[in-house]
């Protein structure tokens, strides 16, 4: 995290009166090893992509409080956060990259300039302000489709067998790639029947009230729309260890935002999901994610960019599921009697699993466990990384990012993966044809007996 | 050997560049000598105010005019040089309320453009002022690069016929009789005539060396009395304030911030020193500079050094007047006619002045020393822009032509002004070479072409290995753009002396982060280049070769 945040007088907030960042302390910090640029597995495939380096504090030094052009290439960036892992010196490297992006589709909106340059009457330079917008204009409305998962799932999960049917069906994959650029390659994620919310609220919500273990669970997007089925295991598991769970009002975590530069619209969403997370957190819950990168988002974006009542408090409360039950329960204890069902699994920490140093946890937990083989891949990237992957002019770099992956997955014993992200278990399954399944779902698996009853729900 | 010429001028700083430049517009045949390279003394030793004059409306009303006019001159001819940031002039509580309204009085009978501010709307252009400052006057304050500004009046002379002649150290004044005839010099250059002296002779010697004048006096027995006054100047990592800041009351060290290319220039401290090329350089002066600039800017308190650096002023008063305190002393220039002062016929030295008014200083020895050759010309520098300044590029035509990321694009722009297109349009690949500073290989190579082997030459004129990391991950890369034109000897040598002047200001920052930056730095030159030991120490043996093809196993 940065230092900013330890230091009064480089307080943003009583500084300046927009989200304006001052990052004059990662400057500072930056000894330009380029240790980030070694692990940046974008640089490492795309030679036109400057590396984090550049794109973070270089690139914040060398440009002056009037300039607003940043270069083209923050865009190749894909949020994946490795670099934030890798420095030596605490630069904030992924909040650097969040606000030059962020500046960037800002400054993207060309119809205020272009105008303001006619009315000035320089016509050339209007002109070319239009002609620039309007080249731009494909990838812009395309990464605000992307990045607007949340919206994209809301209409989908109205209607979810036609939207399954249509989404892979070939001449629209045809016509997306075409007119916006998403690729063909991959197959859409199929939307659950049945949304978790759905689910919850045909169960009548939480089985049992304990006012001292209470946790708030924020699913996001994926759990909610495409696989209730890592919701459920996490209801049942953590209702099995005693807990009341809550499930508070949310929208999108605002990773998929960050990564296309949507920092106004992340906003909007970061709004509504502190302020219920907090109510909960005053409420006595702390917050629980089952997507690695919606705990990311709310424990260190959401400081690192906004500026929100209780912001700070829902980043220091909130916890990824299997950590909080190993911080809290004897989860060896629990599992020391039980077994597995002799399954085998490649698992592959997620790169923002890893930021919060929870890439060694599932295999920790799992390896002691009979009957269960678990091996990890190793610590490459997946390459997806949210939307990226689904970029056409990203496809082929996140299919090479992801080959170690692949290779190593197959080299593994399993034939099947595990991981906690949902991005990186498409990628996982699209490279290899494995299923992928969440370890909440495997832990729910093994400790809870009934499987066959509470499964149809 | 021998030469002639008409006009010989010493001291390649800004005062004696501006004369060959106007000498040189003049049709007058122009010589300039200088021991470095250009900028080696005074002129690359300042903090790069572009003077409103605000700073001497009080005490100093003739200088605050001179002042205004020449920043009005140079913002028109020296475009490419000039940030024009503007200027404020911050009071704290305790400052004396008498003497900002004294300011306010002084700018204005000085025709200096002021706005009074209040202490929100000062903070609104500067957000990291401290909480308490009371108010604030605005003035056109600007920030100057004084190696660009220096090179660029040089470069102009020479496109004006003049011969420019760096480390080339005035041995000796040549006398005939009561006359200056002119000097020899010694070279020290690399064009192969390293360790030859020449005698150049000259119809009149113009002796700009500022705070180094006396010696040059002594050579022909002449006593011109500079009291040479050091000044401390501490360069941060990144910029605090984007505005210059100066502290308004009356007098004292360590009262202004400039912000300058990528970084801020706190400055400064005055205290007289015996000798210009030896003085202590004392970590007092650094540390009061950080603490009392803190007191307007807070977080300067904690924000990253990279170097510190002192200049000496060329402080010159008639002796007579035998001021005691340095701070006393005027910053007019004056000009001493050697013939009228000391029945020395030939020679003329300038003294005393400042950067802001170089031009004008330039202009009055080039009149007077027309008058004395016996040269009809008119000065037209005021009017004509140096090289560079002509027609300023646009920055995004800048990018799309030069297929530059466009920071890079942005800074290269900005230092090359209307010469951008010539250097930088390269059909071979032109990648960054110093990614701190934003400096391509393009630009290098030219600076190259235009000084050879002098690495810090190279690096005034482009700012490689000013950023950050001080020449860690560019000082080798600038060195191996010399070879193979040069010798591996050479380029050594070069490098050499890079890394001195680099380490030479870094001592003075030793602490938080630019002190683990100079451990990377050891480091990695140590691990990479074997950098670890002196090089003379290490075995000259070492078969460096038998790594390259790999066909033979080590020693």
């Amino acid at each position: 995290m940065s230092d900013t945040e330890d230091t009064p007088s480089f307080d943003p907030v009583t500084v300046f009166e927009s989200t304006e960042q001052d990052l004059r302390s990662g400057s500072d910090d930056c000894y330009k090893c380029s240790t980030c640029d070694s692990v940046c597995p974008v640089a490492s495939v795309d030679s036109s992509f400057p590396g984090p380096k550049f794109q973070g504090p270089e690139q914040w030094r060398l440009t002056r409080k009037e300039d607003t052009e940043i270069d083209d290439s923050i865009m190749g960036c894909s949020n994946c956060m490795r670099c934030d892992g890798a420095c030596p010196s605490s630069v904030p490297l992924s909040q650097m990259h969040n606000t030059a992006r962020g500046a960037y589709v800002e400054n993207q909106r060309f119809v205020r300039s272009a105008l303001a340059a006619l009315r000035s009457g320089e016509l050339r330079r209007g002109a070319s302000i239009v002609r620039d917008g309007v080249s731009d204009l494909r990838e812009r409305i395309r990464n605000r489709l992307l990045a607007n998962y949340y919206t994209a799932g809301r209409f989908a999960s109205k209607l979810p067998r036609v939207a399954n049917a249509f989404t892979n069906f070939g001449p629209t994959r045809w016509l997306l790639e075409r007119v916006l650029g998403i690729t063909s390659e991959r197959s859409f994620p199929s939307f659950a029947t049945q949304t978790f919310r759905e689910w919850w609220t045909e169960r009548g919500g939480a089985q049992l009230e304990n006012p001292d273990k209470r946790v708030a669970y924020f699913h996001g997007c994926y759990a909610n729309y495409n696989t209730p089925a890592v919701g459920k295991a996490m209801v049942r598991v953590f209702e099995s260890f005693g807990y009341e769970v809550l499930v508070p009002q949310q929208r999108c975590s605002g990773t998929p935002m960050f990564a296309n530069g949507r920092l106004d619209d992340a906003k909007r969403h970061a709004e509504t999901n502190v302020e219920s997370l907090a109510e909960a957190i005053a409420d006595g819950a702390d917050v629980i994610a089952s997507c690695t990168s919606c705990s990311m988002a709310l424990r260190q974006e959401y400081p690192e960019l906004f500026d929100l009542d209780g912001i700070d408090s829902v980043g220091e409360n909130t916890y990824e599921a299997l950590e909080y039950l190993r911080l809290n329960e004897d989860l060896e204890a629990a599992l020391a009697e039980t077994a597995g069902d002799a399954e085998e699994f490649a698992y592959h920490a997620p790169c923002h699993a890893r930021n919060q140093g929870l890439d060694r946890q599932a295999v920790e937990l799992f390896s002691d466990v009979d009957g269960v083989t678990i091996e990890d891949v190793g610590d490459s990237c997946s390459g997806i990384s949210g939307t990226y992957g689904w970029k056409a002019e990203k496809y082929d770099y996140s299919m090479a990012i992801g080959d170690t992956m692949f290779a190593e997955m197959e080299a593994a014993a399993g034939e099947q993966g595990m991981t906690e992200c949902p991005t990186c278990a498409m990628q996982m399954s699209h490279g290899t044809g494995y299923s992928i399944t969440h370890p909440l779902e495997l832990l729910a698996d093994i400790l809870i007996e009934e499987q066959s009853a509470s499964s149809n729900g | 050997m021998d030469t002639k010429t008409e006009v010989l001028v010493i001291g390649g700083g800004s005062t004696g560049c501006g004369i060959a430049r106007d000498l040189a517009m003049r049709g007058v045949a122009v010589t300039l000598v200088e021991r470095g390279t250009l900028t080696d003394g005074t002129t690359g030793r300042m903090h790069g105010l572009l003077h409103s004059g605000g700073r001497y409306a009080v005490s100093d009303r003739e200088s605050a005019a001179e002042c205004i006019s020449e920043n009005r001159i140079l913002r028109e001819i020296a475009s490419h040089c000039v940030e024009p940031t503007g200027g404020l002039f911050v009071s704290k509580p305790g400052d004396s309320e008498e003497y900002f309204e004294r300011k306010l009085a002084g700018c204005s009978a000085c025709d200096i453009p002021t706005e009074l501010l209040s202490a929100e709307q000062a903070r609104a252009i500067e957000p990291y002022l401290a909480h308490d400052i009371e108010r604030a006057i605005r003035v056109p304050d600007a920030a100057i690069d004084p190696f660009r500004l220096c090179v660029a009046n040089a470069a102009a002379a020479r496109e004006h016929g003049a011969r420019i002649e760096t480390h080339a150290e005035v041995t000796d004044l040549l006398l005939d009789g009561d006359r200056v005839v002119g000097v020899e010099i010694t070279h020290s250059n690399d064009n192969g005539m390293t360790g030859s002296t020449e005698r150049i002779k000259a119809t009149h010697v113009v002796n700009a060396t500022g705070a180094w004048a006396g010696q040059i006096g002594a050579m022909a027995g002449v006593d011109i009395a500079v009291r040479p006054s050091k000044g401390a100047m501490t360069v941060m990592n990144c910029r605090q304030v984007d505005t210059v800041i100066n502290r308004c009351r009356p007098k004292g060290d360590a009262d202004i911030i400039v912000p300058h290319e990528t970084a801020c220039i706190l400055g400064t401290t005055d205290v007289e020193v015996d000798d210009p090329d030896a003085f202590p350089e004392t970590q007092w002066e650094v540390e009061t500079m950080i603490e009392t600039l803190s007191e307007l800017v807070p977080i300067l308190d904690e924000a990253r050094t990279l170097r510190s650096f002192w200049g000496v002023r060329p402080l010159y008063e008639p002796p007579e007047t035998k001021t005691s305190d340095p701070t006393d002393i005027t910053r007019q220039f004056f000009l001493l006619d050697h013939a009228d002062r000391d029945g020395l016929a030939g020679m003329t030295s300038i003294v005393g002045g400042k950067l802001t008014t170089y031009r004008l200083m330039a202009e009055r020895i080039s009149d007077h020393v027309c008058d004395r050759i016996g040269v009809d010309g008119v000065c037209r520098t005021a009017d004509v822009a140096l090289p560079g300044s002509e027609n300023p590029m646009h920055l995004q035509e800048a990018m799309e032509s030069f297929e530059l990321r466009s920071p890079i694009a942005r800074r290269s722009v900005q230092r090359l002004g209307s010469r951008s297109s010539s250097v930088l349009s390269t059909s071979d690949p032109n990648p960054v070479i110093c990614s701190c500073e934003a400096v391509t290989r393009a630009e290098l190579e030219d600076a190259i072409t235009e000084v050879g082997t002098d690495l810090n030459a190279v690096r005034i004129r482009t700012r490689a290995s000013m950023g950050n990391c001080q020449g860690c991950f560019c000082a080798h890369r600038m060195a191996a753009l010399l070879h193979p034109d040069h010798t591996v000897e050479t380029v050594r040598t070069s490098l050499e002396a890079l890394y001195e002047e680099r380490w030479r200001g870094q001592r003075h920052a030793l602490w938080g982060e630019q002190l683990s930056q100079a451990m990377l730095t050891r480091y990695l030159h140590a691990t990479t280049m074997n950098r670890a030991q002196s090089q003379t120490e290490s075995s000259p043996t070492v078969a460096f070769e038998r790594f390259d093809g790999g066909d033979e196993r080590g020693d």
